[in-house]
């Protein structure tokens, strides 16, 4: 199982999504995705699409000043 | 500096456009009921507007109401008739319109026990019209149907629908959106009961739109409070959007009129012909069926489109996946799903949709691209067929 990350933080929904979504299809099953976003709107989408699209959300931390880190399993 | 192949979603504000909306965002800021120099000025400026509207879609200044959005026109115009007789509680629409009309449409199903018939449409996107003459029983209110999609472009024949719609006694709804100052059409010859248009899919401003409403047909507005639009809208009217429509109808009747429609469609062949012979396993949905100049929906066999998206926006180009409020929508376009697009290609679908400012350098450069980033998405996807 490898991890890889990717930082969103400077793109709007549904941006968002979209580059999470392109970045998932590149890793193995079982993989994790580490994403980096801003809390509100990202913050809701994001889990949320990722959890409908079959994937699972391992946790989300906050990293202060608004941003958060979201662990999501292929 | 990026290129910008979605003008179906909104376009960019023509320059001229913004230079005729300034003043009424500096100096001319008066209220348009307002009874002194100030409002009347503002109040000349909208019905100057008014004029140039109704000159691009062909009828008189004053069967038009100004909207903030086709969503507000569209969901007005469908009110208005379902509200008209109780005794008619029948509308016939299609399964491809846009959400503001299918929400609408199915919140008065579920709440007002109105019964909608949504047509299905052929592989092409076409409407089948011996279908839609069936559907519209004498009890149906309404008939809603698109002029063209906004996620394939294909056009429908709505002269020969409304004839149709009108001689067996429903009210006929046009949501033109997507045609206005991108095809020729008149409401002379076009019997539209309701008409609905928006300003920033044709390089106006965001924020401004209008709807036509016929003489004679019911209406009823969807803001009440004072006698703006002539008791058809409430609410203080945006004067330096309203401006700006107003331009940029004249500047796409002006465009309409030197056959620059057919210019950007040689620039969009252009473009469809080359992706076809240099990139394999791809289709264009609704090939076959009469499509506006500027659209094409794309789907590239085994290549997620989230990633063809990700990829080409790195690259500074914009293009969507379906329509702008769906494209991270995890359920595939409803407008390709309605037409049976294969699975391969319902969620590997591009909408590249161009306007008069694209220009045949942006055509190539995106052809330098495009090849390579359909190969990644491939790989990503899963390869092959």
């Amino acid at each position: 199982m490898a991890v890889h990350q990717i930082d969103i933080t400077r793109d709007c929904c549904p941006l968002t999504y979209v580059k999470v979504k392109a970045r998932l299809y590149a890793l193995e099953t079982g993989d994790v995705l580490e994403v980096l976003l801003k809390g509100g709107e990202p913050l809701e989408n994001v889990p949320a699409t990722a959890v409908r699209d079959g994937h699972a959300v391992l946790g989300v931390e906050s990293r202060g000043g608004g941003i958060h880190l979201v662990r999501i399993r292929k | 500096m990026g290129v910008y192949f979605d003008n179906n979603a909104t376009t960019p504000l023509d320059p001229q456009v913004l230079e005729a909306m300034l003043p009424f965002l500096r100096d001319c800021f008066g209220n348009p009921s307002s009874p002194h120099q100030y409002g009347s000025r503002a109040k000349a400026a909208i019905e100057e507007a008014r004029e140039s509207v109704g000159a691009l879609l062909g009828c008189a200044a004053e069967r038009l109401v100004f909207t903030c959005s086709g969503t507000e026109g569209n969901n007005t115009a469908i009110l208005s008739a379902v509200l008209a007789d109780p005794g008619k509680r029948r509308v016939v629409t299609s399964a491809v319109e846009h959400h503001c009309v299918l929400r609408r449409l199915e919140y008065l199903r579920d709440h007002m026990g109105v019964e909608v018939v949504f047509l299905p449409v052929d592989g092409q996107g076409r409407l089948d019209l011996d279908r839609l003459r069936q559907a519209v029983t004498p009890d149906t209110a309404l008939v809603s149907l698109m002029g063209a999609n906004n996620e394939t472009g294909v056009l429908w024949p709505v002269e020969e629908i409304a004839g149709l719609v009108k001689s067996r006694g429903a009210l006929f709804h046009c949501d033109a959106v997507q045609l206005a100052g991108k095809e020729p059409f008149s409401l002379r010859t076009l019997a539209a009961d309701y008409l609905t248009i928006s300003g920033h899919k044709f390089h106006g401003p965001k924020g401004a739109g209008a709807l036509y409403v016929a003489r004679g047909a019911p209406f009823t507005p969807l803001l009440f409070g004072g006698m703006q639009e002539s008791g058809r809208r409430a609410g203080t009217q945006n004067v330096a959007g309203i401006v700006g429509l107003g331009k940029a109808a004249e500047l796409a009747r002006a465009f309409l009129s030197v056959s620059g429609h057919e210019k950007l469609r040689e620039l969009r062949d252009h473009l469809e012909g080359r992706i076809l012979a240099e990139i394999d396993d791809v289709v264009i949905h609704g090939w076959a069926a009469p499509r506006i100049a500027n659209t094409i929906s794309l789907g590239v066999g085994g290549a997620p489109q989230e990633v063809l998206l990700a990829e080409l926006s790195d690259r500074d180009f914009a293009v969507s996946t379906t329509s702008a409020c769906e494209s991270a929508s995890v359920a595939p376009s409803h407008v390709l799903a309605a037409m049976g697009v294969p699975d391969r290609y319902l969620r590997s679908t591009l909408r590249l949709s161009l306007s008069r400012q694209n220009a045949i350098e942006e055509v190539e450069a995106f052809m330098v691209v495009f090849p390579q980033v359909v190969s990644a998405a491939r790989r990503l996807g899963g390869g092959g067929r």
